[in-house]
């Protein structure tokens, strides 16, 4: 649109050179070696094999590579393999767990926000709020304490509760928008129709949420996926631990196994990443919504 | 609204009048029990935690955590504390940490913001490439960058030899004058995205008219981007920045991971410190007291991040 109009406008003079677009395509090239270089090295050095990793001058392309690094990881017979499938298992049911529940909480706590006016409605939305503002570890102290006197130390159970609370403000305070969204007459008209509240809010509320609900549902799990503070404090108990703690205990058994480390930690990345690409249209309204309307 | 709803209120107000207050609760208060699971949910985990942590950074207690045997000793900890020379080191080092990652990250993300608004083939996938980095977990970051900046066999010390900058490989990580901005740029690497997110979502509010109107009074790029778009981002700009202000402030695993905070604490913050000073030396009252004074910066921060937000809230009731 842009271009079309300047042309009408200056159809005469030959257009100079954009400057300002070929410095921000130099830019972009410029962010986009910074992001991926990394990344780039992390695979390449986990289909080296240990030997070829520890060279200098480094080896910048595989002469043998090899995905040894990645069957060691997968095979459950091997020791290596068998912890790190069991800390994968752990993570996944953890995350599911707190993205499950976050859900079922958030959804009607949400949608209390967007619909009702009760006293102290505005003070509780900023406190959920506020909430994100605090760091995990001052909640460690007591929180630890506080998992102790309930007997969920070495449990998941922890992990899952504590979780719920990091994705609950984010949760409802993105759901909001969606239900602030869904004209209220539908709900209306259902009510008119002899459903109840409750049921104008099952049937005709909650499908029209469904992006949001997917929206949160990333939100949480990622969070949860990711999560290392709180795993490595609760749990000390090797059968429990979720990857992010996981991978370093056994890092630190192998020593400088560095290429078995980058396929690790490429798996370890691997269900975000796809869960990402899939629904990022999501995830990028997730991650903008409350800060930006339209 | 419709006719309906206004007759509805009507009666619920009659019939309000003629009950007793629980009953009134029980039949018309039912928004409390749609909030009320995550109500429990966050007194438990947030408002628990606060209380006991003020309660604690006024008692010595024991390593092992028994509470019973804990001794009031009143502000003790607090002065042990703000007179700690590691305080004073770690402070600088959270300012420089939190404004240098939040700058950077932030003009990173304008950067890539504005250069990917135009229309262009690969627009979409440039920005999920450039986004993977905010999704991955901080852990797996960490490692990655850990290898990178290798004394031995890192490839960066290697990269800098073979381009005639360094004459060996320097050690990133393990040098007092180099630890803190080697962690800078991983922390920049992780969240730039997350403000060029932000901003591209802001540069969408931007209208269009706005921008050609300016171009026939004879505007230029750069006098476009001053007048016309960046008023326009002001708002998101302000929410990014306190969001990453608020985050980096609060980073925990990126300095706790590849460093512990060393060498000689000169990568320690705030964060890392606390942890370190609880969940290491077991100085809980000593700890519990950096994390009240710690509640209060934040309270500063949790102001005009409540009013940024509630701002937003005004601007687009009015428009």
């Amino acid at each position: 649109m842009a271009v079309i109009s300047e042309n009408v406008i200056r159809p005469v003079v030959k257009k100079p050179i954009d400057w300002w677009r070929w410095a921000g395509r130099a830019f972009l090239t410029f962010l986009l070696l910074f992001t991926v270089l990394p990344m780039a090295w992390m695979v390449l050095t986990s289909v080296k094999s240990q030997f070829a990793a520890m060279q200098y001058p480094p080896q910048w392309w595989p002469t043998e590579p090899t995905l040894n690094n990645y069957f060691k990881l997968l095979d459950p017979n091997s020791r290596v393999g068998s912890e790190f499938l069991r800390y994968f298992w752990n993570s996944f049911y953890v995350s599911l767990l707190t993205t499950i529940l976050g859900v079922v909480v958030a959804v009607p706590a949400a949608y209390a926000f967007s619909r009702f006016r009760f006293p102290g409605r505005n003070f509780m939305f900023f406190a959920v709020l506020v909430r994100n503002m605090f760091p995990a570890v001052v909640f460690l102290m007591p929180l630890f304490l506080l998992m102790r006197w309930m007997g969920l130390i070495n449990t998941h159970g922890s992990l899952i509760l504590t979780y719920l609370t990091f994705g609950l403000p984010l949760s409802i305070w993105l759901l909001k928008g969606f239900y602030d969204n869904i004209p209220i007459q539908l709900e209306q008209a259902a009510r008119i129709d002899g459903a109840t509240r409750f049921q104008a809010f099952l049937l005709i509320v909650m499908p029209l949420s469904t992006p949001g609900i997917i929206a949160t549902s990333i939100f949480s799990f990622i969070g949860a996926w990711n999560e290392y503070v709180y795993a490595y404090t609760f749990l000390s108990r090797d059968s429990q631990m979720t990857l992010p703690v996981g991978i370093q205990r056994f890092f630190t058994e192998f020593a400088t196994d560095w290429p078995g480390l980058m396929a690790a930690t490429f798996m370890m990345s691997v269900p975000v990443v796809v869960l990402f690409l899939v629904l990022q249209k999501y995830f990028v309204r997730a991650l903008t919504e409350g800060a930006v309307k339209h | 609204m419709s006719i309906a709803t206004g007759q509805a209120t009507v009666m619920a107000g009659i019939t309000r009048k003629r009950r007793g207050i629980l009953s009134r609760i029980i039949a018309h208060r039912t928004d409390y029990l749609y909030v009320l699971p995550a109500l429990i949910v966050m007194l438990v985990v947030i408002a628990f935690p606060i209380y006991y942590t003020i309660e604690l950074s006024f008692f010595r207690t024991p390593p092992n955590l028994q509470m019973r045997d804990k001794i009031w000793t009143g502000f003790s900890n607090y002065s042990t504390v703000l007179n700690s020379s590691v305080f004073h080191e770690v402070t600088i080092q959270t300012i420089i940490w939190t404004l240098a990652s939040t700058f950077f990250a932030f003009l990173l993300g304008l950067g890539a913001a504005l250069a990917l608004h135009r229309e262009f083939v690969g627009r979409g996938l440039l920005r999920a490439l450039l986004l993977i980095p905010y999704v991955i977990s901080a852990v797996a970051a960490s490692y990655v960058w850990k290898w990178l900046y290798h004394s031995d066999f890192g490839v960066i010390g290697a990269l800098a030899v073979q381009l005639g900058i360094t004459s060996e490989p320097i050690n990133f990580l393990d040098n007092r004058q180099t630890v803190l901005a080697s962690l800078i740029v991983v922390n920049i690497w992780k969240e730039f995205s997350f403000a060029m997110v932000m901003l591209m979502a802001g540069l969408q509010t931007v209208p269009d008219q706005l921008h050609r109107a300016a171009q026939v009074d004879g505007a230029n790029t750069w006098d476009r981007f001053w007048h016309v778009t960046f008023p326009h981002l002001k708002g998101v700009s302000m929410v990014t920045i306190l969001l990453l202000m608020v985050a980096n402030f609060n980073s925990f695993i990126i300095p706790f991971v590849m460093t512990g905070g060393g060498p000689a604490d000169a990568s320690h913050i705030w964060i890392t410190h606390i942890y370190q000073l609880a969940f290491g030396r077991q100085q809980w009252g000593v700890a519990s007291a950096y994390a009240v004074i710690l509640f209060i910066v934040m309270m500063a921060f949790g102001y005009f991040y409540v009013k940024a937000l509630t701002r937003g809230d005004e601007d687009r009731a009015g428009g």
